[in-house]
């Protein structure tokens, strides 16, 4: 298993300078750079063209394109991650900053999501054809169908300015701090964030459950006079949950980066919302950390993955 | 007798002759031709789309200013007439063939509804015309001036751009036409004694003759389509007070007296104001967006002090200021006393540190940037020839400034201009001071001091203690993340957590004016949409 892991491990720093290789050539590619995005269009003939110029080449981008990757990915090799272009912030400050706000709203989004999805998905597979399933079935689709900021946009006129149940938007007030503080700002964003995964776990939960049911094992069980409950959760649920978790698993780096329309709807402080901007402005150190971060999220979540399915299934051998 | 005769006779002929000129493409481009253009402004029913498309907050332009003491009799404000578009297509030669490419940069849907408009317009004459959004470098898409400054070929990939001139000082919107300036239209040979003619006076009487007569050489040969003027629109929730302080234009520092504004205590007796404009990464350089952001409003103040309409007024951070009678040496002398947010001193050195390092930095507003750069030794300090600006001396609170030429605008750009501390920030390059950690939290002079910054969440500011001109009545504001346009504006008014601030955008308007506790103000503020027509020929 170790072996397997570190194999694993090691595979990932090609891959990783591969992407961040081709992300790093695709800003290149974009008409622009950092330095022409900080003035506006409208002042942009009455600006000084060689001062631009010359804050063109003492920020680096003077540099060839090759060059300046060199740079960076040493850079990153080394543990510096560098400063935004726009404001010389460090961008570790600004990791620091957004990425608690993002992974607190993914986790919340993906506990509820994973929790009801289950829960909903198995009830809808153990009622099969009967109204509640074909009930939980439209709503699985329309949980699918609708956009989040659709959903995000009506929790916020009904939750929010006709109930005054929540907050409208944003993590936190000034002069607060604790979680308690932020968790009825937490509320609306993660439930909305959940919904079109709530659905697809329902969905996949649902069809797993009814495959598992079908097998052999199960017939099995219940012939040895085990109870119907125990059949379903201990023996059915157990096998259905696998694929499940190979789901929930890969949509964890999906959420981080799915978060982004969700933390525009509500204001939400998180690096979704900073990695919109960066790209808007061509903030190339910025776009490339986000982009480098959540490429290893997904790699790391696949591994995570991995050794999830052979500790839930005996039959799958790592390595073989 | 004869004489007589022979000259008015030459006299007509020239006259003749000019007008024949005039009205004849003078490149290979149709669009060279006055009459294509013209037949372009009558195509457009601006009045209609004003009241339809616009719902109302949009002023039809006549002339690129909006001031009509700057029009001379006689203006044509080019009414809606698609028969008159159509003779004058039809005299130019037109016939239809070339579809127009109209570029503009504003991703919003309302732009691109005026777009469609514009488009149906130009066809019910005969022009086609195809729009596009810009992407990437906007800015070197828009800007790029072709070698010959009258037979092109065209630097720029366009036929017509829908963009904006928001200007604080009138020569701002007439200072391209000097030779050579213009992406898109071939030196205008009268037009160049004119700008001269404005920028060498600081005589209000002699500027205005210059505005008119440049005014009616754009609007009859419509070199460049004024279109609409745009206001800015000031909300105030019912539970803040100015208590009679003027309202103005909020992208620049006015005097706004916010020190005297009131707002209602909420439950636990504390005066707190929302508004918007808080930064999102950094707070950023007050000398680039004189006042969008609410630090640069609130948290820096400008040595001059201007009205609303940005016109200056009197000292600020001066306590007077004094012009020479051939306008070429401004002094101001510091308030006595004067104090930075961390207690210290402000003093005449930090204005001068402030105004060599502002003459070094990359991005200043452009009209402060020309006043630094006319003082005299600039250009060799800029060069780094020299290690100061011969032209600024000090002695003791009073600051002397001498310029090489005259800037008929010098004491605009002080009324916008807002010192820096220089102890925080001596020796960074000046090309990369926005990249200084400083940023993170400025130490301003302004009435409100910066409490917390919590990037793209918050920042909250509190009163100035030391502020020389009394504390401010409101105890904090809580100024929400947005840059100039705030997506959020409408749903955070309705939540009460918008008390004051501003808006371009006309959409949120209504909505604002819907809700029961928001009160809306319209503002005329010098920003200008417009049609540039590229008038060289395309390769």
């Amino acid at each position: 298993m170790l072996t397997y892991i570190a194999r694993r491990l090691l595979t990932l720093i090609p891959m990783v300078i591969v992407i961040s290789f081709l992300i790093y050539l695709g800003l290149e590619l974009t008409p622009g750079d950092a330095v022409s995005h900080m003035v506006p269009p409208d002042a942009r003939s009455m600006m000084d063209e060689e001062r631009l110029q010359a804050l063109r080449e003492s920020l680096g981008l003077g540099k060839p394109f090759i060059v300046r990757y060199w740079i960076w990915i040493t850079g990153v090799m080394q543990g510096e991650f560098g400063y935004s272009l726009a404001g010389g912030v460090p961008i570790s400050k600004i990791f620091l900053d957004r990425l608690p706000a993002t992974l607190e709203l993914s986790f919340a989004a993906l506990l509820i999501s994973t929790v009801l999805g289950s829960i909903l998905g198995t009830i809808s597979a153990l009622t099969r054809g009967s109204l509640t399933d074909q009930s939980l079935t439209v709503v699985g689709m329309l949980g699918v169908s609708i956009p989040e900021f659709f959903f995000g946009l009506v929790a916020i006129l009904v939750f929010a300015l006709n109930l005054n149940w929540f907050p409208v938007g944003g993590r936190i007030l000034p002069g607060y701090d604790s979680f308690w503080d932020r968790l009825p700002h937490l509320v609306m964003p993660a439930m909305v964030l959940s919904i079109m995964m709530t659905a697809g776990v329902m969905r996949y939960a649902r069809s797993s459950m009814l495959d598992a049911l079908s097998r052999d094992f199960i017939r099995t069980a219940r012939s040895k006079g085990m109870p119907e409950w125990r059949v379903n959760i201990l023996h059915g649920f157990r096998v259905a949950l696998t694929p499940v978790i190979v789901l929930i698993g890969f949509r964890l780096p999906v959420l981080i980066g799915g978060s982004v329309i969700i933390e525009q709807v509500f204001q939400w402080p998180g690096i979704g919302k900073e990695f919109v901007s960066a790209v808007r402005s061509q903030d190339y150190p910025l776009v490339m950390m986000v982009a480098l971060f959540s490429v290893l999220a997904v790699l790391i979540a696949s591994l995570i993955v991995d050794l999830l399915t052979a500790i839930i299934d005996p039959r799958v051998r790592l390595g073989e | 007798m004869n004489k007589l005769l022979t000259t008015s006779a030459v006299a007509l002929i020239a006259v003749c002759g000019t007008t024949w000129a005039w009205a004849q493409p003078i490149n290979e481009s149709e669009l060279s031709d006055p009459r294509v253009r013209q037949a372009i402004a009558y195509a457009i029913d601006m009045e209609t789309i004003a009241e339809t498309l616009f719902e109302g907050a949009a002023i039809p332009a006549i002339g690129l200013t909006s001031d009509p003491a700057n029009y001379p009799e006689g203006m044509n404000t080019y009414s809606y007439n698609p028969e008159r578009a159509r003779e004058l297509l039809a005299e130019a030669g037109w016939d239809g063939s070339r579809t127009l490419d109209m570029v503009y940069y504003y991703p919003d849907q309302l732009t691109a509804d005026f777009m469609a408009v514009v488009q149906a317009q130009l066809a019910d004459v005969g022009i086609d015309m195809t729009y596009r959004l810009l992407e990437g470098d906007v800015g070197a898409q828009i800007t790029g001036r072709p070698a010959d400054p009258v037979n092109g070929p065209s630097v720029v990939e366009w036929d017509m751009l829908y963009g904006a001139r928001a200007a604080i000082a009138n020569q701002e919107y007439f200072n391209r036409f000097a030779e050579g300036q213009m992406p898109m239209i071939p030196t205008v040979e009268e037009m160049l004694p004119l700008v001269e003619q404005v920028n060498g006076t600081v005589d209000p009487a002699v500027q205005r003759a210059g505005y008119q007569h440049m005014e009616g050489i754009i609007n009859e040969n419509v070199y460049i389509l004024p279109l609409y003027y745009q206001q800015l629109y000031i909300f105030e929730s019912d539970r803040i007070s100015r208590n009679g302080a003027p309202y103005g234009n909020e992208q620049y520092s006015y005097n706004s007296d916010v020190i005297n504004w009131t707002v209602e205590p909420n439950e636990d007796g504390e005066r707190v104001a929302y508004t918007n404009a808080a930064p999102m990464q950094f707070f950023e350089l007050p000398w680039q967006n004189l006042g969008i952001w609410v630090h640069s409003r609130y948290a820096f103040d400008t040595i001059l002090q201007a009205d609303g309409s940005l016109r200056p007024i009197g000292g600020k951070l001066a306590e007077s200021y004094e012009v020479s009678e051939d306008g070429l040496t401004l002094s101001f002398t510091m308030k006595e006393g004067l104090k930075w947010h961390d207690g210290s001193d402000l003093t005449a050195e930090d204005v001068v540190w402030s105004i060599e390092t502002a003459a070094l930095a990359p991005i200043v507003q452009p009209l402060v940037a020309t006043t630094i750069g006319s003082i005299e030794g600039a250009d060799a300090y800029k060069a780094g020839e020299a290690d100061s600006i011969s032209g600024i001396s000090v002695d003791g609170r009073t600051v002397t400034l001498t310029f090489a030429t005259i800037d008929p605008n010098m004491l605009m750009s002080f009324a916008q201009f807002a010192p820096l501390p220089k102890a925080y920030l001596e020796g960074v390059d000046p090309l990369q001071i926005q990249q200084h950690e400083f940023w993170q939290k400025p130490v301003g002079s302004g009435p409100f001091m910066i409490e917390e910054a919590r990037m793209n969440e918050f920042t909250t500011l509190v009163p100035f203690p030391d502020y020389h001109r009394g504390v401010a009545k409101i105890d904090r504001i809580i100024a929400l993340p947005s840059a100039d346009g705030d997506a959020n504006l409408i749903r955070n008014a309705a939540a009460f957590r918008a008390d004051f601030g501003y808006t371009k955008n006309a959409t949120d308007v209504p909505a604002l004016e819907e809700m029961e506790h928001m009160n809306v103000t319209a503002v005329n503020i010098p920003y200008t949409r417009m049609f540039w027509i590229n008038q060289f020929p395309r390769e």
